[in-house]
């Protein structure tokens, strides 16, 4: 069944994420404050850890994608989030060899990956000069926001999901492993 | 699959000369968007329809009970008014016959005021705040084009930046930069002569549109109302931008500058219009040479 769900899942984060800011109250906006919700990289990072398997890509592909598709409907630079969300999709690979995927390393990782990601997409948009905005500016108003909302959302995710996650990913590779 | 195990950097390395490639590819001024862009954006455009029709039903109920509570005291104010408009509609249509008499004189019939408007919603908002652009439902299948004004009934809001074949992008005032120039019009009761200027962009660090004029004026009122004056081949004429909020000179002291208030709102944004020039427009490409 996750065959199925999984894209539809991320289809649909992708799509409610064109509503997220209306969601955002002005006050935050009018105060300068900028809040961007990776909900997408956060449900890819919880299958990377809780789905995906140490030796499988398909989280990756799946980042890939979604980047590309956020990249098109949403902004008009190509490649930018695909690229981010691919790195760090591979870096929390990386890490999931080294580290025992339990709430810690969950919390940790997304934290860091948050903020990577945040500050890749702000490194790459000042190099192409889509925006202009002083790094202190930027730590201060849009990376700090930034990450404690979408920490917030991570918990929310982390105890809506996990379980099933681990579910369906028991499902799947056990199921392929007998047929072998 | 081995292959990612293996070549770690390779790979990194392969997927920064993909990202530079794509960056390049959509950077480079593009007339149309490719194929499988608007395939995307015409697909998702449609389940965004679907989704969001309750969301957006949501979040209007909480905007409608807030707008409930003012509801007395505009009343009154709106009843006072409704007064004067009687009059003002008296006069404008006395003019329109007029102006209709002198044009069928003149043997005249197209002016850079017609356009035909298109009435379209926002289905969504870009969550990556530093683009600012929402989409709308409609597209090239409705007549919308690229370059054409986008307005709300309290004024302009942005320009349709793409066209898919379902939906487009609209980006908003606050997104404008040298390339969007606009040229417009300031409304100076005393002068029969407008004031000429350009809207050269959206300024950060002021919160304001900013707009150089193209000769000296002398006196120019705050708070003097900003038109499109439809010179810049794109946009009609009489388009509502904002009003002058504040007067001064750029750095070098030689062209007088002011700092526009846009009059729409571009943060709360459910239905908005998109003008079609009646008229013939001008390539954005032709335009640009003019104003340079």
């Amino acid at each position: 069944m996750s065959r199925v769900y999984l894209p539809l899942i991320l289809t649909l984060l992708i799509v409610l994420q064109g509503a997220a800011v209306q969601l955002v109250p002005t006050s935050i906006s009018e105060a300068g404050w900028i809040v961007v919700i990776h909900s997408v990289l956060l449900f890819l990072i919880l299958l990377k850890l809780f789905y995906d398997l140490e030796n499988t890509y398909y989280v990756l592909i799946f980042a890939i994608l979604s980047g590309l598709i956020i990249d098109i409907i949403y902004t008009d630079i190509i490649g930018v989030y695909m690229f981010s969300y691919s790195i760090l999709v591979f870096f929390v690979h990386g890490m999931r060899k080294v580290l025992h995927a339990n709430f810690y390393v969950a919390t940790m990782l997304t934290f860091v990956s948050i903020g990577v990601v945040d500050f890749l997409l702000y490194l790459i948009y000042q190099f192409i000069g889509v925006v202009r905005m002083d790094l202190t500016v930027y730590l201060s108003h849009r990376l700090m926001p930034t990450l404690i909302v979408n920490m917030i959302l991570f918990f929310l995710f982390y105890l809506l999901l996990k379980k099933r996650l681990v579910k369906w990913s028991n499902e799947r590779f056990d199921h392929k492993q007998s047929a072998h | 699959m081995s292959f990612f195990r293996r070549k770690r950097l390779f790979t990194i390395l392969l997927a920064l000369i993909v990202l530079v490639g794509l960056i390049g590819f959509s950077l480079t001024d593009r007339e149309q968007r490719s194929t499988i862009e608007e395939f995307f954006q015409d697909t998702f455009g449609w389940m965004q329809q679907i989704v969001l029709t309750p969301v957006n039903y949501v979040s209007s109920f909480f905007s409608n009970i807030d707008s409930m509570i003012d509801m007395y005291d505009e009343n009154q104010v709106l009843k006072e008014n409704l007064g004067q408009y009687q009059k003002i509609l008296y006069e404008v249509q006395e003019l329109r016959k007029e102006n209709q008499e002198l044009m069928n004189l003149l043997d005249k019939t197209e002016s850079i005021r017609d356009y035909t408007p298109i009435q379209a919603t926002v289905i969504a908002r870009s969550p990556e705040q530093w683009f600012k652009q929402v989409t709308i439902d409609k597209g090239k299948q409705d007549g919308v084009e690229k370059d054409m004004a986008v307005i709300t009934a309290e004024g302009m809001i942005g320009k349709i930046q793409s066209a898919s074949q379902f939906t487009s992008t609209v980006l908003l005032l606050n997104g404008f930069d040298r390339s969007n120039r606009i040229a417009v019009n300031v409304n100076l009761s005393e002068d029969d002569e407008d004031a000429r200027g350009f809207i050269l962009g959206y300024n950060e660090e002021h919160d304001k549109l900013l707009l150089e004029f193209t000769e000296y004026y002398e006196e120019i009122p705050e708070g003097a109302p900003v038109f499109s004056s439809g010179l810049g081949g794109v946009f009609p004429h009489g388009l509502e931008i904002g009003v002058i909020e504040e007067l001064t000179t750029d750095q070098y002291g030689l062209t007088q500058i002011a700092y526009v208030e846009p009059s729409a709102n571009v943060n709360d944004l459910r239905h908005v219009i998109v003008i079609d020039r009646d008229l013939e427009t001008s390539t954005s490409a032709d335009v640009s040479e003019e104003e340079d």
